[in-house]
Parts: C-alpha cells; structure tokens; sequence
C-alpha cells in the first residue's frame, strides 16, 4: 500500500474521536499472569530435558593454555562436553559485532567467559562435571580504567585497539563562548557500572524437531538477532532453525544483547548434538556476572554562561568503559554524546565521546542507553550553574530549555513544544516554589532530617535514529469468528507495547481490544521486525500495526459499501460493527463482513510495514538531524536526608512527560511509576563492582535494587500530547524514558536538602556521610 | 513420602532428600504459577502459602512440607471467578513483564484473609520481601487498597 494511502487512513483516525485509544484498556496479557498460567519458558518444557551450562574463566584476561576435559567426561550423567572446536558452524556470538566467540578459543577477556559447555542429564551432574574440567591459564595484564586503556603501552584487548568509537560534536565556536561567558564552571561526574537485572534469568529450551529442524524457546527481546547466531553457530540452513519468544520475565536492554544468544546457542548445540531436548540457563550469580551492564561513565562538562543565566558554551568529555567486546558500546556513547547538554539550547558546544574496550564484564544496552548518564551529568550541571549564579534552578532551566525554535547541540531544529508544557506542568504540580521555601523552612530546624527538591528535565531522541535501520512488520490475520490475530517479531517483556499495537489495530477496525489475539513472536511465522529496542515498538511498530490495519480496511470496504449500498468514504468502523456514517441503522457486524469475505474466497491475511525516515548527521561535527523526534520530560524529587546515617529517602515524585499521544494511559501510569523507581534506585544504592576485573556485587545481597519501601509514597504524574512526527498517531517514545531522569533529578533534590552537590552515583549512605562530615553537618545525638 | 494438599487437592509425591518444595510443586505437580528468580530466599518470586502463611518454597526442603496445606496463585481464582486481588491486580495496570505478579497476588490475597489489607504502610512492608524490577510497587498497593475497599 502507497504512503499516500496510509497517511489518509490515518489522518482520518486521527481526525475522529477515538474509541478505544487513550481509554482505559487492560493489558492483554494481564489475566494470564494474575492466574499465574504457564507461558514462560520453563513453564513450558514438554519432556525430560538434557542440562547446559558453561565452564567459565575465573581471570579477566588470560590465554588458554590447554584444557582437559577426561575428568568432566567420566562423571556420572555428563553426556557431552563442548568446546570451541566441536562448533559445526561459525563460532560467532556477539549481537551486534562478530568480535564474541560463543565459546574462547585461544583467549579469555573478561571473568565469566565462557571456555566450554557441559551437558548433562540433571543440574547436579553437570555442576559435578564442571567442577571435574581442567583449563590451563596463562594471566595476562589487564586494563580496567578506560583513560588507561586509551595509553598507547596499554594491553590491547582486541586487534584494531581499545578505542572502539569516538563520537564528536563541534558546533559554534566553544572557545569563543567561553571567552564571552561571565561564569564558567567545570565539573567531573561518574556513575558506575550496573545491572538491568530482568527478575527471569536467562533461559533457553531448544529440542530437535523429527524434520531436523532445531526449535528454539526463549526468553529475550530479539528473536531474530537469536536466531541469526544460532543458525551460524550451529552451521544449519536458515529452514532448519526456529526461534520462538516465550513471555519474558522482563528485559530492559541486558535481553536484547549478548546473553540471550548465548544460552539460546548453548541449548541449541546440546539438543543438535545430543538428538535431545536441552535446556540452558544461568543461576543467578552467573547472570549478574556475563549479562551486559549498563556501562561505567566518566564525563566532564565545562560550562559557560553569562551573569543572568544564558547558557554560551558547553564542554564535554565522555569516557564510556565498555566491556572487552563491543555489543552496544560504539551505539550507547553515540546517544550520549549527541545528549550531552542536556535539553537546553547552547550556541557553542565541543564534545568528544570515547568508548572504550576494557577487561570488565560485559557492557551493552541498558534501559535509556547511554541517556541516564548524559542527563545526570547535565542535570547536575545546571544545578551548580544556578548555585554559582544565584539562581533559582527552575528558573535557569526555563531561559534555556528547548522551545519550538530552538537548536539542539547537533543543530537540529526543534518543532514542538513538547517541553515547555512539561516544565510548567511540572512547576504548577509539584508546586516547585511553595515546596522549595517549605523545606528550607524545616531544615533551619538544625534537627536530624533535611529535606530537599530538585527537578531535572529530558529529551530523548526517539526510537533508532543512528542506531540502525528503524522498520517494523506486523502481521494480521482474520478467522471467521471475527478475531483478529496480530503476531510480530516484536516482542512483549514488560513495558505494555504490544498491548497498545492491539489497541491500534482495534481501534482501527471499530472492533474490541478483546478481539485482538496476540499469536507469539515465531521467526518462522513472521518476517523479521527489527529490534525490539529503543522504545520503538508502539511509534515504529505501531505505524507497521496501523498499515496492516489498513490493508485489511481496504479489503473489507469495498465489500461493506456494496452490502450496505454506499460509498467506501462512508462507512464507519465502530463497536463490533460496520455502518453508513450518519445512518447507523445501515450496518453490519465486523464478523458478519469478515464472513462474507471469507466466503468470497479472499484471504484476510496481511503484512503491515513502516520504516522510519533515514536520519543525517555529520560525523566529524555530530551536525545535523540524528533523529526523527524527541520526546521531552520533566521530573522532580523531594527527598529527605537523614543526617545521622546517610540514609536518603525519596517522599515524592512529578513526573511530566511529552508522550505524543497516549495510546494506553493505564500502561503508561505503571511504566512511568515502575521506571522512575528502577532509577530511583540507580541513584541511591545501584552500583556493579569489580575489584581487577572480578565482581563483587553478584545475587541481590551484593547488588541492591529498590524494594517497595523504598518506593515513593506518592509518583503524580501527568502526560502531555505533544505530536511527535512520525510515531503512530503521534506517539513518542516511552518505554525506557522514565529511567533516564531519576538520578539527576535526586542528587539534585539530596544537594538541595545538604548544601552540596554529590557528582558521583550512587548517594549511597557512605557517599553522602562523607559529605557531610566534609560539610560539617553529620548528626551527632 | 510427603503428603500435602495443594489448593484444596491432596498429593503424595515421592521426594529426594535434597528436593526443594518450589521443584516439586513446579515440576512434579505443575504449579507453574509458582516462580523462581534466585535460588536464595532473596526475590521472593517463589512465594506460597503454607499452612496460611507466605513463605520461600525455594528454601524450604520438600519434605518438610509433609502434612500441610499450600496455597499457590493457581488455587485462588479462575478466569470466570477471579478473585478480588487478581481482579484489581488488572484494573490497576499492575501487570508488567508479569514474574513476579503470582507472588505478588498471593501476598495481596494474605493480607486481605488477615484483614491487614486497609493500612498501607503495612501493606507496603508485606511487600519488602518481593523484587519487582518493573517497580510496579505502588500498583501493588493501590491493587490491595482496591480489593481491600471491596473490589
């Protein structure tokens, strides 16, 4: 179908008062799980199943020496060890890159890497075999620090060298903005390593079908970036492999990167070898450690201003320390860098972006992709500005923020004014000026608590942009009950997308969301969707949604206008039925009509496609258009700071955000709830360490994540609909963005309460005791 | 040989010493409602009811549950008959990627049976020992002041 068709459609959708977008609508997975029915992958093992897992190195760089796998072999229920050389197709795990091996060859680069697989008939006999494999190290020196990894004598982690991507931004004349600036500060911000952790672990079910083909089950974001590699590793035409998505017991980037593959891969190999069902998974620890972290970052911003607060310069600096293979990296500090000033218009700005291979663990994707960082780092920056200047942070981010007008620091135009309507509503709920002067007003009582607030604000370039090729195919079927069946490679892991593309499609065809059936993501049934990444699915795969929707109307229409004896631009699509509009008593049922074209011999089967327009920038200056548009945010903290233990507890958030067009309010309320408490705690208490290379915060004792009381009392949210350009029906990205302003919007409600401002996450206890030991205001009782 | 009554139905079920009582209830009787995200006692995702109190079924030993009475979230409603937790569960948008909301319900579903399910600053601390990483907390509460109020 032509884009001029599908523009009308939706135009004329836009153009009515919509029936089921924006209502109340329960998810459509929502009764299976308060019922608890089986659908997750290890709910769903039909037979007795072979057990993998890897032998793993304990040493973040090491060579192999040799590796001695008799002992392994002569435990009792061990029936296949694997290693690199009994791989029948190409030893090739990495999602993005080829740079991973599934299994290492002559070399390990990080600890946890997998050496080989043992495969056996239960958990305790493969344990036993792992525990019995002898691999033979030689350690080599290590790089950990990227600023080190970048010195020309450092270990060199791959060939062509450490530095992965340097990203650039050169707009204006910085120097010059300096120079003009009254006031200019600069300042090093750091947040560590950390962990999306999807409450399911990584799990994959692989059994060979009687035709030789391999099927594969799985819990991941991207069935077809899974069955890309397993198909290679596994040496097998593309026929022979189908991958299947299971629902996923969360995903947030750490299931679109490297470890889905792997243990997809691991079971796959076990049940190819083996005729067998397998069955691979990680314990717990053993996730934490090889899943992909959100990446270390250390960024230094320099700012100019003049004294009454007009932003002339910016400065930054970006170290991303990557694990010892790409995955995401190059992508994540491209978001970053083009993100580095934050929402604000400044005329000048010089950044480099550097991401940098090191001997830590794995790095990769992570809900906001490179953005959480960014903001903080801006956010906090701005706050020290307004401290400097005398004024009041609000009011410092309103004279520059990004209008209708505006320039980005990539010089791209903004068009809306998407921001400015989520800072004003941001102000007026959470009363920033009342609340402001009340909690200075209790903090002169010198007692043991300090309270603060602080607000930051976001942009957030939508969907892939530089990032790939932003297209999604969604897939519609009609059966003669009136069903409609929408299946796609795009997948469901907790943000609601799918539910809204069903919502699309119902409102769409005038039928109810319970008509639509969701079939699962099966690379055999459908084409490959792209990615589901970038909060892409309800902007790009809902415009994919609505285009099949679109294809069936015009299938339908011509039938409906001869039954119901009126023209095609008359009918209406609505409550299960289609009608001459101004004369409802003309109709007939959706599922009569689909009948009757059933019966006519026409197949309701149909392939909805869209593909985003392809976005430009200059590499050597970042200048240009790098996405299609932005989504825009306004959060605020209120906190309070105990002085005796260093405790901080958040009492309140408002959170505005620029959505574009709320398909579905009540998935939206839960996304933003649950995303400003997942970034919640990446300020107060989430940090991955490794000591050398090797973790030390592995199981959720080590790694601390937020638990209901921790969570706010109170999140007030409020959603404005500001048109974004290309997302189905004006919708922008949601899905990651709530994530990316918790951390910046905190330090600054927590620097508000204490006086001083913390430019390293998390404000852990510790972290803020020594502040105020430094600031002479621990309690003493 | 354990005897146990799971929602209502007695099982016998033979057990290995080291067999834990979320693998037999999963894969032995195929509760599948009952979930399991750590191994340690730590996410709580395992939770069930035993003997009308919440507990780990990944920590407690099979035979231990010899002679009692388990509650999993298969056995408190069905799809025509929900029960006023799982009911609010799906009003309230409190469903996101979904582990953890088997779990969640039977503590939602606890609460109300002791009639703790009006204070919220209890019901928030009932919910201390689940892991929820799409935060779905406050949906949680809201859920359990819904059902609380009577649906």
């Amino acid at each position: 179908m032509d884009e001029e068709t599908i523009k009308r459609f939706e135009q004329i959708l836009k153009a009515r008062e919509f029936y089921v977008v924006g209502k109340k609508v329960a998810r459509v997975d929502a009764l299976d799980a308060v019922l608890g029915r089986p659908m997750y992958t290890t709910d769903l093992l039909t037979s007795k199943a072979l057990y993998v897992r890897a032998v793993r190195s304990p040493h973040p760089h090491a060579l192999i020496r040799s590796i001695d796998s008799s002992a392994t072999r002569s435990v009792r229920g061990v029936v296949d060890v694997i290693t690199h050389r009994e791989i029948p197709g190409v030893n090739d795990a990495g999602s993005l890159t080829s740079d991973r091996p599934l299994l290492a060859v002559d070399r390990v680069r990080h600890y946890g890497e997998a050496v080989a697989l043992v495969v056996g008939e239960d958990e305790v006999s493969v344990d036993e075999g792992i525990a019995a494999f002898r691999v033979e190290y030689e350690p080599l020196p290590a790089v950990f620090d990227p600023v080190e990894a970048l010195k020309p004598d450092a270990p060199r982690i791959q060939e062509q060298g450490n530095l992965i991507n340097h990203v650039k931004i050169r707009k204006g004349n910085v120097e010059e903005g300096f120079s003009a600036s009254d006031v200019v500060i600069r300042n090093e911000y750091r947040t560590p390593f950390m962990d999306g952790v999807p409450m399911e672990i990584e799990v994959a079910y692989a059994y060979p079908e009687p035709d030789g083909t391999i099927t594969c089950i799985a819990s991941m974001q991207n069935p077809f970036d899974v069955y890309n590699k397993v198909t290679k590793v596994l040496g097998l035409p593309p026929e022979k492999v189908r991958v299947i998505q299971a629902a996923t017991g969360g995903g947030f980037g750490p299931k679109s990167d490297e470890s889905p593959i792997d243990v997809a891969a691991y079971a796959a190999l076990a049940a190819y070898r083996n005729r067998r069902p397998a069955l691979a998974t990680f314990t717990r620890e053993e996730a934490m450690a090889v899943q992909t972290k959100r990446h270390s970052f250390r960024i230094v911003n320099e700012t100019g201003a003049t004294s009454d607060g007009r932003l002339l310069a910016w400065r930054s600096t970006l170290y991303l320390t990557n694990g010892p293979y790409y995955s995401k990296g190059h992508l994540v500090i491209q978001r970053a860098t083009f993100h580095c000033t934050g929402p604000y218009e400044v005329p000048n700005v010089w950044a480099d972006g550097y991401a940098v291979l090191t001997n830590n663990t794995l790095a990769g994707s992570t809900r906001g992709f490179g953005a959480p960082e960014a903001h903080f780092a801006a956010e906090v920056q701005m706050d020290v500005l307004a401290e400097k200047l005398g004024m009041d942070p609000l009011e410092l981010r309103m004279k520059n923020m990004l209008r209708p007008g505006s320039l980005t620091a990539t010089s791209q135009r903004i068009d809306d004014d998407g921001l400015v309507r989520c800072v004003e509503a941001a102000a007026r709920l959470s009363r920033w000026t009342e609340r402001r002067r009340e909690h200075e007003q209790f903090n002169r009582a010198n007692g043991r608590y300090r309270r603060g607030i602080g607000i930051a604000l976001l942009y957030h370039g939508n969907t892939l942009g530089p990032e790939g090729e932003d297209y999604a195919v969604v897939h519609l079927s009609v059966d003669e009950r009136g069903k409609v069946k929408l299946q796609t490679g795009l997948t469901e892991y907790g943000t609601g997308a799918l539910t809204s593309l069903a919502i699309l499609v119902a409102e769409a065809l005038g039928i109810d969301v319970r008509d639509v059936e969701l079939l699962r993501p099966d690379t055999r049934a459908v084409r490959n969707p792209g990615p589901t990444v970038a909060s892409r699915t309800t902007v790009i795969g809902g415009r994919a949604a609505l285009d099949a929707a679109a294809k069936l109307r015009a299938i339908l229409d011509p039938i409906a206008a001869e039954l119901l004896g009126c023209r095609q631009d008359e009918l209406v699509y609505r409550d299960g039925k289609v009608m001459v509009a101004g004369d409802p008593n003309r109709s007939i049922s959706f599922r009569e009509l689909v009948r009757r074209a059933i019966g006519m011999g026409l197949e309701l089967k149909v392939e909805g496609f869209y593909k985003a327009p392809d976005t430009k920038w200059d590499k050597e200056t970042g200048q240009g258009a790098p996405y299609n548009q932005y989504t825009f945010g306004a959060l605020v903290s209120e906190v309070e700071v105990d002085l005796l233990t260093g405790a901080v507890r958040v009492l309140r958030m408002t959170a505005v955000y620029d959505v574009g067009k709320a398909i579905n309010p009540l998935g939206l309320k839960a996304l933003i709830e649950g995303g400003s408490i997942m970034g919640l705690g990446h300020a107060l208490t989430e940090e991955f360490l490794l000591s050398d290379g090797v973790p030390v915060t592995l199981g959720f004792q080590g790694y601390s994540i937020p638990t209901s009381v921790e969570s706010p009392f109170e999140i007030v949210q409020e959603v404005v609909e500001s048109e974004g350009k290309i997302g189905a029906l004006g919708a922008k990205a949601m899905g990651e963005i709530p994530v990316v302003l918790p951390m910046a919007s905190i330090a600054n409600a927590v620097a508000h309460a204490i006086g001083y401002h913390i430019k390293e996450t998390p404000l852990k206890p510790s972290r803020i005791l020594e502040a105020l030991e430094e600031l002479g205001i621990a309690y003493r009782p | 040989m354990v005897e146990l009554k799971v929602n209502g139905r007695p099982y016998r079920v033979e057990v290995t010493e080291n067999e834990l009582l979320v693998d037999v209830l999963r894969y032995r009787l195929g509760f599948m409602g009952v979930k399991q995200g750590c191994g340690e006692g730590d996410c709580g995702l395992c939770l069930v009811l035993m003997n009308g109190r919440p507990v780990h079924s990944c920590l407690i030993p099979a035979w231990r549950a010899d002679g009692s009475d388990i509650v999993t979230v298969e056995g408190i409603g069905s799809e025509t008959s929900l029960h006023p937790v799982q009911r609010a569960f799906i009003d309230q948008g409190a469903v996101q990627c979904g582990f953890c909301i088997p779990a969640a319900v039977l503590i939602g579903k606890w609460l109300l049976d002791r009639g703790l399910a009006g204070d919220r600053e209890t019901v928030r601390w009932a919910y201390r020992g689940l892991l929820c990483r799409c935060g779905s907390y406050l949906r949680f509460e809201e859920a359990v002041a819904q059902a609380s109020r009577g649906g």
